[in-house]
């Protein structure tokens, strides 16, 4: 069973985030992590490996920074890692993105692509269904649970007010959703593998790509500008003892917002 | 004229609130004179359904095919793009909910266009025009515009309002997706319902959100008596989610549910970012806290510092009192 697990390495969810002077860019403080949903597809890779046997592909599409996402990868027991790194890789949207990574992912037989539910920085979540496009295979969004035999997988998912059963044909793509699978904290030993693993690299020209394909160019939306979301004015405390301040805030909300 | 297609689910026996939302947007761009729009229903149409429908569009058009019979995102994907080519359209409009966000990206792929994901706004009048997406969990807004057609656009539920229903029902007509068959490799092979029929939070106007302040399961039942007195839907922590107090479905938050209700009531909630990037487009937030500078203050309007086991059941009995119930 070989599986391709596609990662994200983002900016910590508490790295300060700034508009760029142009209104077009941002300056992100330089705190990195890799995507919380992605650390539960590359463990679900390797649980598929532990009992199918075969090999798990870590592939990042980022600049030089993603490969602690990749190198993260190879310490929980990833097999290999590629780094798709090309200038004109950057600053794509959903589309541009997804078209470089299916380019990357069909370079080598698999069965299995598992990605996270969505990256929590830009927060898009198109990337996973339209790799599965781009390439012509199903894809499960959301997985709670996977059980691999006999080139098909039975997948659930969590739907609204219930559950829902998945049956799939092999090779399919699934998005990881919290609630898969605990992450395993790599052990000391992997974290030796990784530093002095050879992380395979692809630029546009490896992947048959024009640069007009990929990035912004190759973008479908562009953002026209950024901005600052409105403040909140400052907190009304209401005072007095629990029961008055809770009589006063029925009646605000009642009388004054009138959102009862 | 450029027409848009508004993608519409059913929930019980009626439209999703969020497509009615979207409906009404379409009906006044349709208003402007430069656009017709038809509705897009796909699979089993329930006669009650439908009429709700047609009271807010000037054309339904049902996409049928056998393959459609349950949810699958190959099937709605290719029924749908299908649909848009037929028909030329300029712009797909969808709630932002699971479904539409787990097929769409597939239906930009297939039409070779983009999509704006969970949009919180639009410029309907600039040229061309733009959406704004919240990003880094709304610490930045995006604006974004569209370089390729359709345009295909989600937008979070409670974004836009639901305006009045037409007059008149508009006209209703079917159209074969004629998916063949083998072409769709997922199938749906069982399917559990719990909580059928409440309001999820992702659509909910009122929400009542609980942490580990609360201590323990069992005084949830604080939370959700006060819920149930407003009829609103229990959202909780991932503290608590992740301490089995509460099912998954009730997460918000950065790694659960994106909220945007008209009020948020918070108990016993710090305020973490990862908590408030899922609930920071709630128009007004009381917070709960027995902690004066819980930062949850930070993003609410209205602060209670009190202790949430005195403050909740006050608040149950008076709106229980003003309410009549
Ligand atoms: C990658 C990542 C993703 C995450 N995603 C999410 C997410 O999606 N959603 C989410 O919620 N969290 C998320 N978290 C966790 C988040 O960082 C916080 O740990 C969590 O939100 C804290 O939950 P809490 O407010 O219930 O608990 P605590 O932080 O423990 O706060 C409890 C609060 O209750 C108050 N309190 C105690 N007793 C009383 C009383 N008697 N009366 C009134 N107030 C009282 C305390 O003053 C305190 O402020 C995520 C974390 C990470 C690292």
């Amino acid at each position: 069973m070989n599986v391709v697990v596609l990662v994200k390495q983002i900016p910590d969810p508490e790295a300060l985030v700034a508009i760029g002077g142009d209104g077009v860019s941002l300056d992100i403080e330089q705190k990195f992590a890799m995507n919380l949903f992605d650390e539960f597809a590359i463990e679900e890779a390797l649980r598929i490996k532990a009992k199918h046997a075969g090999k798990v592909k870590v592939i990042t599409l980022g600049s030089r920074k993603a490969i602690e996402a990749l190198r993260t990868g190879i310490a929980m027991g990833a097999d290999e890692a590629v780094l798709l790194e090309d200038e004109a890789f950057l600053a794509g949207d959903g589309y541009a993105t997804a078209l470089v990574l299916s380019r990357a992912i069909a370079k080598e037989p698999f069965d299995i692509i598992l990605c996270g539910r969505q990256a929590i920085d830009d927060d898009r979540g198109e990337v996973g269904p339209m790799v599965a496009q781009f390439l012509g295979l199903p894809h499960v969004g959301g997985i709670l649970k996977l059980d691999v035999a006999d080139g098909r997988a039975v997948a659930e998912v969590a739907v609204e007010g219930g559950k829902e059963t998945v049956e799939v044909q092999l090779p399919a793509l699934f998005t990881a959703q919290k609630g898969l699978n605990e992450p395993r904290v790599p052990l000391i030993t992997g974290v030796m593998r990784a530093m002095k693993a050879q992380i395979a690299r692809a630029t546009a020209a490896d992947l048959g790509l024009a640069t007009a394909q990929a990035g912004r160019p190759g973008s479908k939306v562009k953002v026209v500008q950024y901005s600052p979301p409105k403040k909140k004015p400052a907190v009304q405390i209401i005072p007095g003892a629990p029961r008055e301040a809770a009589i006063e805030a029925v009646r605000i909300l009642m009388d004054v917002e009138r959102v009862l | 004229m450029d027409k848009i297609l508004v993608f519409v689910e059913a929930k019980g026996d009626g439209p999703r609130k969020v497509s009615l939302e979207l409906l009404s947007e379409g009906l006044k761009l349709v208003g402007s004179g430069q656009f017709s729009m038809e509705a897009v229903f796909l699979g089993k149409l329930p006669g009650t359904v439908k009429g709700k429908i047609l009271h807010y569009t000037e054309k339904l058009i049902h996409v049928t095919d056998p393959a459609l019979e349950n949810y699958t995102a190959e099937g709605y994907a290719m029924a749908l793009a299908g649909y848009a080519r037929e028909t030329g359209a300029k712009m797909i409009l969808a709630g932002a909910t699971q479904r539409a966000r787990d097929f769409l990206p597939r239906v930009a792929v297939l039409l070779q266009t983009g999509i704006a994901s969970d949009v919180t706004g639009a410029n309907w009048d600039s040229n061309p025009m733009t959406f704004i997406r919240p990003m880094y969990g709304g610490r930045v807004l995006a604006e974004v515009s569209f370089s390729a057609y359709p345009a295909i656009v989600t937008a979070r539920p409670n974004s836009f309002g639901v305006g009045a229903s037409l007059a008149q029902k508009g006209e209703f007509a079917e159209f074969q997706a004629g998916i063949s068959p083998g072409q769709v490799k997922t199938s749906v092979i069982k399917r559990e319902e719990t909580t059928l029929g409440k309001v999820d939070l992702t659509e909910a106007d009122l929400i009542v959100a609980g942490g580990r302040g609360l201590k323990a399961a069992e005084n949830f039942r604080l939370i959700e008596e006060l819920a149930r007195t407003i009829g609103a839907t229990v959202g909780a922590t991932r503290a608590v989610v992740d301490a089995k107090w509460r099912d998954q479905a009730d997460q918000v938050g950065k790694s659960g549910k994106t909220v945007s209700p008209k009020l948020y009531m918070g108990a016993g909630i710090s305020g973490a970012i990862h908590h408030i990037m899922g609930m920071d487009t709630a128009k007004v937030v009381l917070a709960i806290n027995n902690d004066p500078h819980a930062i949850i203050f930070n993003y609410a309007n209205y602060g209670i510092v009190g202790d949430l086991f005195e403050v909740l059941p006050a608040m149950t009995e008076e709106l229980r009192n003003r309410l009549g119930k």
